[in-house]
Order: structure tokens, then C-alpha cells, then sequence
């Protein structure tokens, strides 16, 4: 038996099937009996206890099966005649197999005889009795594979077939090789493929166990340790595991077994948490301008791959699953992996951990589709606080820092925001514009208009600089195509131009031209913006119909706005412990009177210290920049960070002898860190974790093969709520000895960055307040100037991405430049206008700058031709639609991306392009009802 | 709808329309009109290289007075197309307006009088835009053959809108209420300063006769509706006698689309995300949320 089925001889069998299609059934059945009566004479030869009853079998079966180790009876078997026990036995297999059901789907009579005779069962017990290796398992895993798959008649309905499955399925798990693991998946594999498609089955497979004292519904239980394994194995058993969850859909007893007995949720969330683990804690960055993992980025990193396997498969599960498993893992994936392991870890300690968390969050949220799994992220995302603080305002803050961290935020909300999704914009801005405070109180009725004649789209180009203004630039940079625009005083003009263009039409041959004219010339850039403009209207006006409210300045109304926002808002203290708190530079001076009636309110716990991990993270930048600011690559690496703590440490004599042994073991980091990417931290918190794991599975794996334990869930639970927390307090402990006070630091600080550290601290929403997101943001457009390329290029397209936005409430805050806001809101146009200014002063000052101009339009001309040429970005940013769109130009001058003011300048006129664009497009598309 | 479809398709669906309908188009609207060639902006498809010609120096030295002047066009444009769009939702009654294919400049309309002295007549119009708009004069009206009635023009079909609209303020004064005036003045006959005399006089002295006129009047108009337009412009307005194999399917297509709203947004996967429960401004509020702790 075993040589031919380990072989899978299938050329073997198929001459078999071939011969035996001619022979009738009753010599089949005669060539059968005759088979088993020798392989019985070789059984009972070694049977110890000379006994046919099956009951003793399945005693016995379950003897050898607890006791694990290798059964013998009787003495050794002779190996002629195991052979010849295999030889009898293959070929009565292929007989069963290639047996047709009998009439009115009765058994046929090979199968019948089976049955009666328990033939499957003996031979199952005639293997335990010979040594039960792994080569044993496999053959009679690849057996019953073989049969299972192959017969022409149900065979999985009969017990006595179905039992010995079943003691051989439990014999195989947990203890196998390699090998032994990859077959058994691929039979449970197999068998799920029959339930899928005979749910009749299913009774007898929770039956079946039950008699066998294991494990209710085996087979699913059994794949549970396979789902986050890589390779074959892995995608197999999760193919199996998905189709019994979409069977549990339709049937409930299933789903009550996933959900309330065995640990599928539990294991595949916080699954999650030791595949994180394993992931690298700081990237190693291709370059400045790198601000999110590509598919590219990620192939290249088979645990971030695994990850997103698995995470990938939770969707799936989250997609197909009954309601009750659904919802029980969506709450282990918040509960098991975003609380305890991707919190902390967005709180690290160094801004490369917290920006590569950054980087893993963002690609997260967008490798996930399933709503409610999106969800999940998201409310982590929006209101899960840690320590304190909301997570979002965390992140909004990081936007920004002057270090790579600052990109990859804004790049998180570049996603974020084209999610359309209505919480998440209602947290970011709408519930700071809802109250309508920001603007005069004459000005409500403002919010609905519509800018009929394009004044807005007019002002805004206005500000065009007066060095990049159409007449300065020629072709290719600008396409100045003269558009036809006839006032008609004479009545031939027409003709002309007409044969004009028909020459061109045949020229271009594209069929597509513009009608060329000679009275005003037109940048046809413009109609790029415009086309882009309506595209991106009509989707997220489309995508926002499922939204609850317009946000049109009455509905919600602002009264009911107002109050909201002071109860999301929990403690104004939040705000103070935010890491970059001059994210709120942008915010009012608030008056006197506004920080006594705060005061009057109920007592907020004192904001003496912000959390720790804020100032640590602080405290490292300002190392960093203080001890040596000097080059981009001391930034790519800790050592110097981890450098200056231990100098400082040596200087401040601190005589504990925790902090002395606190930086031998960051010295040993430090060295570890220079060879390898993972420090012995987070290996460490890796294994802790990764022991659990593993503990959880010999629980599962004790608990079914004892009495099946009355509420096993619970009991793990336990040890699943804080599966990570220790390590990661462990973590911060070791860097907290070093928070000695660092004064002199921290004012370094409030110069460096200009931080007013506790302006936070008053804010009173009684003030006009645009929120924290739309204030970092414009403080960031303010620094255009100095903001490199790519920065920008995030930047603006942040603003465009929000500005296509049809809800009135954000419309006329972003767009409206008729808008009379109150005095302390700062708006998108102010701060452009500033900009312009900048920016002739700078044209002003600077000989060379229409030169620099022209090379800079050059060089962005060809970056987006090149951009063009890779299409496949998995996360293409609209920044690759948005520059111009020519021809690559002829080779100009090279000028250095560091003259960030050169292609600021460049690219905020082309912003201003987009932005009128999208407020013509407005003006026509978004008040007309989608349906009519 | 349908107005508002063929807007679209003329606007922005430059994929759909080849380019040797442009073409054929273009050359039959080549005798040109007086006044109003405009020539509408054409579909811009993504891919399309964008014909470039050089500019003269002529031209060059007309853009002297700054960027507005490239822009300028896209003003005008937009804000007819707003115009147009606040028509469109307006939903007036017995009244269809689409622009004229060559220039945003020029309307062509037909309205449909229900009941009134003027009843079952169909008028054919064209309105035409100034180009200053929206700061010119008021838009004009006129009626394909010259409608008999105190304030239209019984030579050059003109209505008098100007009483209605002495003064044309911008974002006061909106086409669509041109449009209405249009229709009222068929339902509220005014003989004060009459534009047809004679219209005015029958009307006061022998309403019998003017309304014995009125309906020769509308006779006549409606003898003229299968005519060619008279204007040369693949968008004029053009009305065929019932074609069941034409007609047919579009007339069913018309009482079924009342269903369509609920059946497009079932079958459109929408894209966009909310938990907020209406009415609410809190995040996730909604109650089928799965609880998360």
C-alpha cells in the first residue's frame, strides 16, 4: 500500500480503473473478500488479544492514541508480511473506490462489506500496532485522501469509515513533522471541500468525535494551529478554514461551536500580535522621499507578507463568517492586537520605531476592505486613547515634525481621508465646523451658496506669483493653446480656423483636439485640473451618499454641534500632552475670561507631566538635534540618540544602580542595532509573546484531549487580555530611569521648533477653532517655502483631496474666498496669500530665479512623465495626476531639490490650478441631486 | 434628466464622442451665426495630447494684462454652466432648455402651454446670453416664429424681458427666471407697452378676436414644429413625428426611471463609509456596531 499510494502512482491506478472497468461487480466483490480474509489471517496473527469486537478496537485505539508513543504487541511484525498486508490492501482500495453506489444511492456492496466488517478501523489498528511513525501517518493520511477524494460513493456518511478517520486525524496533530503536517492539512483540506458540498455530513463529524471522547467538530479544530503558518500549509488550511466559516453563516450550530468553544478568534487575533512582533521595528528607508510601504516595499519583506496573509485572511473570515464569529473577532483584533501590541507600538520610543508603526498602521488600513474590520482600525484609530490621549490626536500632532515621521503621518491621512469616510472626517474637521464658529455669525447663510460666476476659482488664481504667470513660461512648460473664443462680430471668421483645424486633426491624428483660434490663448493645463477636479468630485459626492447628514451648516444643526464638541472632548488636558503641541500655534489666544470659565469647570485631573513616552520621544529629538543635526543619516540610526543619553548619564553622576544597568543594556541595543535591524527588546517582547502563542495552543491542545473543559474560551481569555502589555511596560521601564530632569533641553526645544509647549493647555472650544488637523496643516502650508518636494507634493494633495469634498460646511471653509471668517481662523486663503507674498519677495531678491523656475518645471515635468511610466503604485497618491501633463521635455538645466523654494514656487502654482478647478467644478456639479 | 445627461455627454464624455462626430458636427455648423460663435470648450479625454499652436506675438501682447485674461473664458463658461444647472433643478414646468452645441452663449428651449388662452401651444426659443455675462444686459428670448401677443415682437419673435428685468444683477437674477418669465407671460397676458400693438388692443377691446388670433397663432406654430431647426447646430432642438421603434423604448424608459434611485444605489457598490447614526455628530454611534470591548 504504501509504495504505491506514498508514490501517488496515479498513472498506476488509472491502468487499474481502465481494467477494471469491464469486470463485473461480483467478481470484484469476490477478489475483495478473498484480499481481506488473507490481510485478516496476517491481523489476527498479531492480535494480541485475539478479539474481532470493534468497541475493544476503539478502546484500544484510544489507549495508544493518549499514551503517544509507539504501539506493539504481540512482538515484532515480520516486514514480508506488513508488505504483504499493503499489497492486499492497495489493491482492495482501488476495488472500493472505483465501486459505483448501489441503487437509490444504497452502499455497494465492497462498501457495505467494509462496513460490516469495520475493515477501515482494523486496518487503523494493525498501523498503531506496527511502529507509528510518521512515514505510517503519512501513508494512511495519503490513504484516506485518496478515497475521500476519489470515491464514487459517500463514504465519510458511514461510521466505521469516518471513526478510524477521526483517530487517525487526532493522532497526527500536534507531535508531527513536517511532512505528517503538510498532508494532514491537506486532507482536512479535502474533507472541508466535502462538507462545503455535502452538509449532511457535518452531523456525523460532530458526532463521530464526541464518541471518540475528542474534541467536538475535529476536523476545525485541527486547523486551527495551521492559519498563520507560511507557505503551502498555511494557505491551505486557511482555504479550509474559510470554508467552513462561510458555512457557519447559513448554519448555526456551527458558528455557535466556532464562537463559544473552541479559540479560532482568539488565535487568529492575536495571531496578529506575534506575526507584529516578528516585524521589523524599524524600517530600513530607500530614501527621504519614501513615505509608505508600496507593494514593492513590502514583497521584499516575507514577515510583513505573512502579516498581511493573515490579516488578509481575517478580512476574509470577517467577510464570509456568521454574525456571532464575526463580531467575537472583530473584538479580539481591537482587544488582542490593536490595544495591546499596536498602541504601545505607535508610542515607541525613537521616532524611526514610531514612524515605521506609522508606516505598518497606514499599509494596514489600506490592505483591509471588509467594513467592519475597516472599522475596528478606524475607531482605534479615532477614539481608542492611550494613556490618555485619543490616538488620532496623536498622530495629527506628529504631522508636524520636522523628521521623516511627519511624512509618513501625513501620508496616514492621506489615506484616512480617502476612505470617505464620514466618522473619520467628522473627527478630524467636520466637529470643529459643525458650531459654525469659525466664521462671522452673518455668515451662515453663506455656507449653501454657490460661487455662481467662478470668484472664488478667480481669486485664488490671482495669487498666482507674477514669475510663473502663463505669459513667462513657453511650450512645453505651459500649453498655451489658443482656444477659439470668437466674440462673432463678423460672420466669415469660422471658415478659416476651420480648415485650420482639420489640417491639425489629420496631423494629430488622435481625433482629440483642441479648436485652435487666434484671439486668446488659454492654458489647456487647466482643462487637465478641471477633468481631474470633476473626477474626484463626482466619487467622493457618490461615495458620501451613504453619510448621515450634508454638513451643510444646518443639518447637523450648529446648537447640536456645539455640544458635541464638548462631549467628545474629554479633558482639555489632552491636548497639552500631545508631542508636538505647536500644532496648535495656529489656535486663539484665549482671553482671560475664557481660562477663568474653564476653570469653573469640573476639576480635570492636574496635567502636571505629559506622559512618559511623549517625553521620551522629545527628549530623543531634541538629542538628536542638539547633539548633531548635521547630516540625514544620523537620523536613520538611533546609536547616536542612545550615545547622548549614556553621556548624559556619565555627567549627571546618578548613583542607581537601575540606570547603570539600564544603559548597559541600551549600550548592548546599540550594538546589537548595528547588526542587526530587530533589537533584543523587541525580540524579547517577540518571544514573550510568541510563548504565549504557543502556551495558548497546548492549552487548546490539553483541553480537548481531556474532558473538553466547560468554558474554554474564558479561561484563555484571561490570559489573552494582556498578552503584550508586560513586555512593553518592561520596555519603557528600562528608558524611564533616564527621565531625569532635562530643563535646559526642553527650552532648546521650545526654540528649535518654535513650540509654544502648553498653548494647549486653555484651549476652550467657546473660541473659534478649526480643529488641530486642519491647523497642522496649514502650519505646515505655511513652511512651503522649506518643505521639500515631496512634503509639498503630500501636502497639497491633502488639501485638494479635502477640498473635494462636497459637504458645504467644508466647501466654504476651504474654497469660499468670500467668506468672512472670525478673526483668529486662519484660512487656506490667507495662508496662500502669505505664501504669495513669500514668494515675490523671493523673486525679488534672487536674479536667477525665472531661470531656477524653468529648470525646476523642467525637472518636474520629467519626474512625472517617469511617474507616468510606473503606473502599478499600489497606493498612487494623486500627486502623479496632478503636475503637468506634457510630452517629456528636452533635457534642461539640472537644478538641486534643495532649492525647496524654487519648487515650492512651481508647485503652488499648479496647487492654485487645482484648487480653482476644483471650486469651478463645485459650482456646477455638487448642488445638482446625483440621481437626476 | 435628459437635458441634464446630454450636458454631461457634451461636457465631459470625450471618449464616447469620436472624433469623427466632432468633425461632422463642426463642419456642419460652419456657416456661422451673427453675434454668438463662441465656441464651446471641447471634451478634453485624459490620454489626448492637447494640440499646441505657437503664439503669435499678437496674441502674446493681448495677454499683457495678467493671468485673468487665460482664465477668463473658464469664468464665463462656468458660470453658464451653473446657470444651466440651477435650470435643470428648477424642474420648470413645460419647459426644456439645452445649450446650442457651437457657443454656452446660446440656449435653445421649447415650452409647452398647458392650459390658459394659449393652450396646447408649443414654442420653439432661443436665448441668447450676453457676453459679459453675468454682468451685461438681461438674456434675450425669442420664439422661433413670432408667437401672437402683446409682449412679443411680431416680426423678429423677440419677448420683452427687459420689463421683467430692468437691471441685471448678478447673483440676484438667475436665466431660470428668465425662463419662467417666459411661460408666465402666456398664462398672464400684460398689454402695458405692448411690443405687438395690435396683439394689445384686440386683447383689451375684443377679447374674442385676440383669442380667435391666439389660436390661429398657435396653429400656425405648431403646423411648424416637424420643421428642421432653424438653426444649423447638432444640439437645436428638432421634434419627429412618433417612431414606435424609436419612440417607443424611450417613452418606457421614461416612466420606469421613477424606480431607478433605490435599484442605483443597490446595484453601484458604494464607496463611501459612515457609522454615524443620523441625527448624531458622535463617531460610530450607529447600533449595529460591533461592540469593540
Amino acid at each position: 500500500m504504501a509504495s504505491m499510494v506514498a508514490n501517488g502512482n496515479r498513472d498506476g491506478r488509472q491502468g487499474e480503473a481502465l481494467v477494471l472497468k469491464g469486470v463485473d461487480p461480483e467478481t470484484c466483490m469476490i477478489v475483495f473478500k478473498n484480499h481481506w480474509a488473507q490481510v485478516v489471517k496476517i491481523l489476527e496473527k498479531h492480535d494480541p488479544l485475539r478479539s474481532n469486537t470493534s468497541s475493544n478496537m476503539a478502546a484500544l485505539g484510544v489507549i495508544g492514541l493518549s499514551s503517544g508513543g509507539p504501539m506493539r504487541f504481540g512482538g515484532p511484525i515480520p516486514g514480508d508480511e506488513a508488505s504483504a498486508v499493503q499489497n492486499y490492501v492497495e489493491h482492495m482500495l482501488f476495488l472500493l473506490m472505483e465501486e459505483d453506489a448501489g441503487q437509490a444511492g444504497a452502499m455497494g456492496p465492497i462498501l457495505e462489506f467494509v462496513v460490516m466488517e469495520n475493515v477501515m478501523e482494523r486496518l487503523f489498528l494493525w498501523s498503531l500496532r506496527r511502529q507509528f511513525t510518521d512515514d505510517m501517518k503519512l501513508e494512511q493520511l495519503k490513504m484516506y485522501e485518496m478515497i475521500v477524494g476519489q470515491a464514487r460513493q459517500p463514504l465519510l456518511h458511514h461510521k466505521p469509515v469516518l471513526r478510524p478517520l477521526m483517530m487517525l486525524l487526532s493522532s497526527c496533530s500536534g507531535t508531527a513533522g513536517p511532512e505528517v503536517e503538510a498532508e494532514l492539512v491537506s486532507l482536512l483540506n479535502q474533507l472541508c471541500c466535502v462538507l462545503a458540498k455535502d452538509q449532511s455530513v457535518l452531523e456525523l463529524f460532530f458526532h463521530t468525535s464526541e464518541d471518540q471522547g475528542a474534541a467536538n467538530f475535529l476536523i476545525f479544530s485541527l486547523l486551527i494551529p495551521f492559519i498563520h503558518r507560511e507557505g503551502l500549509v498555511g494557505q491551505q488550511a486557511r482555504d479550509a478554514l474559510l470554508l467552513i466559516m462561510s458555512l457557519s453563516a447559513e448554519n448555526q450550530r456551527v458558528a455557535q461551536h466556532i464562537a463559544e468553544n473552541t479559540y479560532f478568534c482568539p488565535v487568529l487575533a492575536t495571531g496578529l500580535s506575534g506575526l507584529y512582533s516578528s516585524l521589523p521595528t524599524k524600517l530600513e528607508v530607500p530614501g527621504e522621499e519614501w513615505h509608505c510601504l508600496h507593494r514593492e516595499d513590502w514583497l521584499q519583506m516575507p514577515t510583513l507578507v505573512q502579516f498581511l496573509n493573515s490579516l488578509e485572511f481575517c478580512n476574509a473570515v470577517i467577510q464570509v463568517a456568521h454574525p456571532s464569529i464575526r463580531d467575537q473577532l472583530v473584538s479580539y483584533i481591537y482587544n488582542g492586537f490593536l490595544v495591546p501590541v499596536l498602541a504601545p507600538a505607535l508610542h515607541k520610543l525613537t521616532l524611526e520605531e514610531v514612524m515605521t508603526t506609522t508606516a505598518y498602521l497606514d499599509l494596514f488600513v489600506r490592505s483591509v476592505s471588509e467594513p467592519i474590520l475597516l472599522q475596528t482600525f478606524l475607531s482605534f484609530i479615532l477614539l481608542h486613547r492611550h494613556e490618555n490621549v485619543h490616538i488620532l490626536d496623536t498622530l495629527v500632532s506628529r504631522i508636524n515634525t520636522p523628521f521623516q515621521l511627519g511624512t509618513v503621518s501625513l501620508a496616514l491621512f492621506q489615506t484616512l481621508i480617502g476612505l470617505y469616510c464620514e466618522d473619520v472626517m467628522l473627527q478630524l474637521i467636520l466637529r470643529y465646523l459643525i458650531p459654525c464658529n469659525h466664521m462671522m455669525l452673518s455668515q451662515r447663510r453663506v455656507v449653501k451658496e454657490r460661487d455662481f460666476y467662478s470668484v472664488s476659482a478667480a481669486k485664488i488664481l490671482a495669487l498666482t506669483p507674477s514669475c510663473c504667470s502663463p505669459e513667462h513660461s513657453p511650450p512645453p512648460l505651459r500649453q498655451l493653446d489658443s482656444i477659439l473664443w470668437s466674440k462673432g462680430t463678423d460672420n466669415s471668421p469660422n471658415t478659416g480656423t476651420m480648415e485650420t483645424e482639420e489640417s491639425f486633426l489629420e496631423e494629430d491624428g488622435s481625433g482629440y483636439s483642441c479648436v485652435i483660434g487666434s484671439e486668446i490663448y488659454l492654458d489647456v493645463n487647466y482643462l487637465h485640473y478641471l477633468y481631474n477636479a470633476r473626477l474626484g468630485i463626482s466619487s467622493c459626492t457618490r461615495a458620501c451618499q451613504v453619510w448621515s447628514a450634508p454638513y451643510d451648516g444646518e443639518d447637523p444643526p450648529p446648537e447640536e454641534g456645539r455640544q458635541a464638541q464638548t462631549t467628545t472632548d474629554p479633558a482639555p488636558t489632552n491636548q497639552l500632552e500631545l508631542e508636538w503641541d505647536d500644532s496648535y500655534d495656529a489656535g486663539p489666544v484665549v482671553s482671560p475670561e475664557a481660562a477663568t470659565a474653564e476653570s469653573s469647570r469640573p476639576p480635570q485631573p492636574p496635567a502636571a507631566e505629559p506622559p512618559k513616552h511623549i517625553q521620551e520621544m522629545r527628549r530623543t529629538a531634541i538629542m538628536l538635534v542638539k547633539g548633531s543635526y548635521i547630516e540625514e543619516s544620523d537620523f536613520q540610526d538611533d546609536v547616536m540618540v542612545y550615545d547622548l543619553v549614556a553621556k548624559k548619564d556619565a555627567r549627571d553622576t546618578v548613583n542607581s544602580s537601575e540606570v547603570i544597568k539600564g544603559s548597559k543594556e541600551v549600550k548592548a541595543h546599540v550594538e546589537d542595532h548595528n547588526s542587526n535591524l530587530q533589537s533584543p527588546l523587541a525580540t524579547e517582547v517577540g518571544d514573550d509573546l510568541m510563548d504565549q502563542y504557543e502556551e495558548l495552543i497546548r492549552t487548546l491542545g490539553s483541553d480537548e484531549a481531556g474532558t473538553g473543559g466547560s468554558s474554554p474560551v474564558k479561561t484563555v481569555d484571561k490570559e489573552f487580555r494582556n498578552p503584550v502589555v508586560t513586555p512593553m511596560e518592561e520596555d519603557e521601564v528600562d528608558f524611564s530611569s533616564f527621565s531625569v530632569d532635562t530643563p535646559e533641553l526642553e527650552k532648546q526645544h521650545l526654540s528649535l521648533f518654535g513650540t509654544k509647549l502648553r498653548s494647549g493647555s486653555t484651549k476652550s472650544h467657546s473660541v473659534p477653532f478649526t480643529g488641530p488637523f486642519v491647523s497642522v496643516l496649514l502650519s505646515r502650508l505655511e513652511n512651503m517655502l522649506d518643505n521639500s518636494l515631496h512634503v509639498n507634493l503630500l501636502l497639497t494633495g491633502i488639501l485638494a483631496q479635502l477640498a473635494a469634498y462636497p459637504q458645504p460646511l467644508l466647501q466654504s471653509f476651504l474654497l469660499n474666498t468670500n467668506m468672512v471668517f472670525q478673526p483668529s481662523v486662519r484660512s487656506l486663503y490667507q495662508v496662500l496669500a502669505s505664501l504669495k507674498n513669500q514668494i515675490e519677495q523671493q523673486a525679488s531678491t534672487k536674479k536667477d530665479f525665472p531661470e531656477l523656475i524653468t529648470s525646476a518645471q523642467h525637472c518636474l515635468l520629467a519626474r512625472e512623465s517617469s511617474l507616468k511610466g510606473q503606473d502599478s503604485r499600489e497606493c498612487s497618491p494623486p500627486e502623479a495626476g496632478r503636475m503637468m501633463k506634457s510630452s517629456p521635455p528636452p533635457q534642461p538645466k539640472t537644478i538641486s531639490l534643495a532649492r525647496t523654494e524654487v519648487f515650492a514656487t512651481v508647485l503652488f502654482t499648479e496647487f492654485l490650478k487645482e484648487l480653482a478647478a476644483i471650486a469651478q467644478e463645485h459650482s456646477i456639479l455638487s448642488h445638482v441631486p446625483m440621481e437626476e | 434628466t435628459y437635458l441634464n445627461d446630454f450636458w454631461e455627454k457634451g461636457r465631459s464624455d470625450g471618449e464616447e464622442q469620436s472624433g469623427e462626430q466632432q468633425q461632422q458636427q463642426q463642419q456642419r455648423a460652419s456657416p456661422a451665426r451673427p453675434s454668438f460663435g463662441k465656441k464651446q470648450l471641447p471634451s478634453i479625454p485624459k490620454n489626448a495630447v492637447p494640440v499646441t499652436k505657437p503664439a503669435s506675438p499678437a496674441a502674446t501682447a493681448q495677454l499683457a494684462n495678467g493671468t485673468h485674461a487665460s482664465y477668463g473664458p473658464f469664468y464665463l463658461e462656468y458660470s453658464l454652466l451653473a446657470e444651466f444647472t440651477l435650470v435643470i433643478k428648477q424642474k420648470l414646468p413645460g419647459i426644456y432648455v439645452q445649450p446650442s452645441y457651437k457657443s454656452a452663449l446660446m440656449w435653445f428651449g421649447v415650452i409647452f402651454i398647458r392650459h390658459g388662452l394659449y393652450q396646447d401651444g408649443v414654442f420653439k426659443f432661443t436665448v441668447y446670453i450676453p457676453d459679459n455675462y453675468p454682468d451685461g444686459e438681461c438674456p434675450r428670448v425669442v420664439f422661433d416664429i413670432p408667437v401672437f401677443h402683446p409682449l412679443v415682437d411680431p416680426v423678429s419673435g423677440e419677448l420683452d424681458v427687459r420689463r421683467a428685468f430692468t437691471k441685471w444683477r448678478r447673483n440676484h437674477n438667475h436665466i431660470w427666471q428668465v425662463l419662467m418669465y417666459a411661460r408666465t407671460v402666456f398664462y398672464k397676458i400684460n398689454t402695458m407697452e405692448p411690443l405687438n400693438p395690435e396683439a394689445a388692443v384686440l386683447y383689451d377691446k375684443d377679447v374674442q378676436l385676440f383669442k380667435s388670433k391666439v389660436v390661429d397663432s398657435v396653429k400656425l406654430c405648431n403646423s411648424h414644429l416637424f420643421d428642421q431647426p432653424k438653426m444649423d447646430d447638432p444640439y437645436a432642438i428638432s421634434f419627429s413625428s412618433w417612431n414606435p421603434a424609436i419612440h417607443d423604448e424611450a417613452k418606457e424608459r421614461m416612466f420606469t426611471h421613477k424606480r431607478r434611485p433605490e435599484d442605483h444605489q443597490k446595484g453601484l457598490q458604494v464607496s463611501g463609509l459612515s457609522w454615524v447614526k443620523p441625527g448624531s455628530t458622535q463617531p460610530f454611534s450607529k447600533d449595529d456596531n460591533p461592540p469593540q470591548s
